[in-house]
């Protein structure tokens, strides 16, 4: 088959989304290792400070950079508006998050709330031009597509949640800075809702349909579904009243609920591992707003659904779009790259051989296991969390070493391509 | 002198391009191609230019796609496609 070069014109270099992937476990990683060190002690209270540094580490550290990576890269595609500069913007972008939340990790573990001052100039140095420069792209955007109206709002959230945790953390870092509690439920509403949940449905608009062989989600839910949410989170900001987290609730239950049903609907029913990832995700989902139903007469520990949330729904999640979005791309930068190198005859590898289906499978297996031993631990941490944190290490590592071995068969190909020509 | 169907619903990217692609390559003088897809295949036009091959789209309100490809330098095949796209709308 004759690959010729493929003209994604706006497609940014494959360093610009990739760096922000390959680094992305490595603070899942850590996430376990902290588990693993403090054991049950992690759950203890909402407010420990090891639980503090491990959810930042998943939710800034892996779920935040890989998505910020995605956004560079789909964003220039599906909007037809390239970002300035792809590769400076990335890279410094990817310094400032990748410091930022290390130091912002060391402080909690450490105590040592001084490192926060240069955790919170670095963050929001990362994260309040990017939003801007995100918001105005996608304004710019000549596409209509109700993706692209969902990321505009999926960035709003992040905008909102950034600005509040910036506050929080100025709170504990600055003795003359008010440190208001009170808001810590509104940075967790705007960052789990606002910013994740609407960004994993503006994904899902694209990827499910496109890469599961399923029918496109309902019209009227494309374009309502994320100002509505944003809309309610807006008014729960404002009255904090029960009946708004009731309908909050319930629009995530439906978004989870169309997604399973058209990935039922699918016409092509052959296995893929991405579309277990999904799955996987949106059952944590159920069950996480299941478990916040009934948390008040489990005795669980009130945490319990904003873990099954990060862990289960949004990780599950990005974990099956990296599968499809990585192999995608190597596989177009690959094409591009050895065509453009003249003459070189080699063969270039699909996308089932550039992640195999067998690597992937494992890992989800692993994260199935991890998961499950996990919500476990909700029960009776003193038994199952050190357990679920070695699963988990061993997870994310699989999934490290599936994105790795992708990037190395790239830069192989190139090279012997070099080679040749 | 014939057509080369090509259902390319089923599959997901970057199948479809790719198959379309090389199936517009090697066409025979005098065939042209049907391609058939479940959405707009965006990427695919600027490839075919590139390729120099002209086409003709059909989008049925049911969301299916219907591609007619032909080579620039076959006018026997492009006035053959041309009638089957006609037929197609009609």
């Amino acid at each position: 088959m004759n690959y010729t070069a493929l003209s994604l014109a706006q497609t940014p270099p494959l360093s610009v989304p990739l760096r922000f992937f390959i680094t992305a476990p490595l603070f899942t990683i850590a996430a376990g290792l902290i588990a693993l060190w403090f054991g049950p002690e992690l759950f203890e209270s909402r407010w420990s400070y090891p639980l503090l540094a491990a959810t930042h580490a998943i939710t800034l550290g892996f779920l935040g950079s890989v998505m910020i990576g995605a956004l560079q890269q789909l964003l220039p595609v599906l909007a037809g508006t390239p970002l300035p500069k792809p590769v400076w913007l990335s890279a410094t972008i990817h310094l400032l998050l990748t410091v930022g939340v290390l130091l912002l990790m060391a402080g909690w573990l450490l105590a040592e709330f001084a490192l926060f001052e240069f955790a919170i100039w670095l963050l929001a140095a990362a994260l309040l031009p990017l939003v801007l420069l995100l918001i105005v792209t996608l304004f710019r955007s000549e596409s209509k597509h109700p993706s692209i109206l969902t990321m505009i709002f999926a960035v709003i959230g992040l905008a909102v949640t950034a600005v509040l945790g910036l506050d929080l953390l100025a709170g504990y870092t600055w003795s003359e800075w008010v440190l208001n509690r009170g808001l810590t439920d509104i940075h967790l509403g705007w960052g789990l809702v606002g910013w994740l949940a609407v960004l994993v449905a503006g994904v899902a608009y694209q990827v499910v349909p496109m890469f599961q062989i399923t029918p496109d989600y309902p019209k009227l839910m494309m374009r309502g579904y994320a100002p509505m949410l944003l809309g309610l989170l807006l008014l729960w900001t404002l009255l904090q009243a029960d009946w708004i987290t009731w309908l909050i609730a319930l629009m995530l239950a439906v978004f989870a609920i169309v997604t399973l049903r058209l990935q039922h609907q699918r016409r092509r029913r052959i296995a893929d591992v991405t579309l277990d990832f999904w799955r996987l995700a949106m059952g944590s989902l159920l069950l996480a707003l299941l478990l916040w139903l009934l948390a008040p007469h489990l005795h669980l520990t009130p945490i319990a659904p904003v873990v099954v949330l990060i862990a289960g729904f949004a990780v599950s999640a990005v974990n099956g779009m990296l599968y499809k979005i990585v192999p995608f791309l190597i596989w177009l930068h690959l094409n591009n790259r050895v065509q453009a190198l003249g003459s070189w005859q080699g063969k270039i590898p699909n996308m089932k051989q550039i992640i195999p289906e067998r690597q992937a499978r494992w890992q989800f297996r692993l994260q199935l296991a991890a998961l499950i031993v996990l919500f476990g631990a909700l029960l009776v941490p003193e038994w199952l969390l050190r357990p679920a944190a070695l699963l988990w290490i061993a997870s994310a590592a699989w999934l490290g070493w599936n994105l790795l071995a992708a990037l190395y068969l790239f830069r192989r190909i190139v090279s012997d391509a070099q080679d040749v020509g | 002198m014939a057509e080369q169907l090509l259902d390319v619903s089923e599959m997901e990217p970057p199948e479809p391009l790719v198959l379309t692609l090389a199936a517009a390559e090697s066409l025979a003088t005098g065939d042209y191609l049907h391609m058939i897809h479940r959405r707009f295949p965006c990427l695919l036009f600027d490839n075919l230019d590139q390729r120099r091959c002209g086409y003709l789209k059909r989008e049925a309100a049911s969301g299916r796609f219907d591609v007619y490809i032909w080579s620039l330098d076959d006018p026997d095949a492009e006035m053959q496609a041309r009638q089957a796209a006609e037929q197609l709308s009609a």
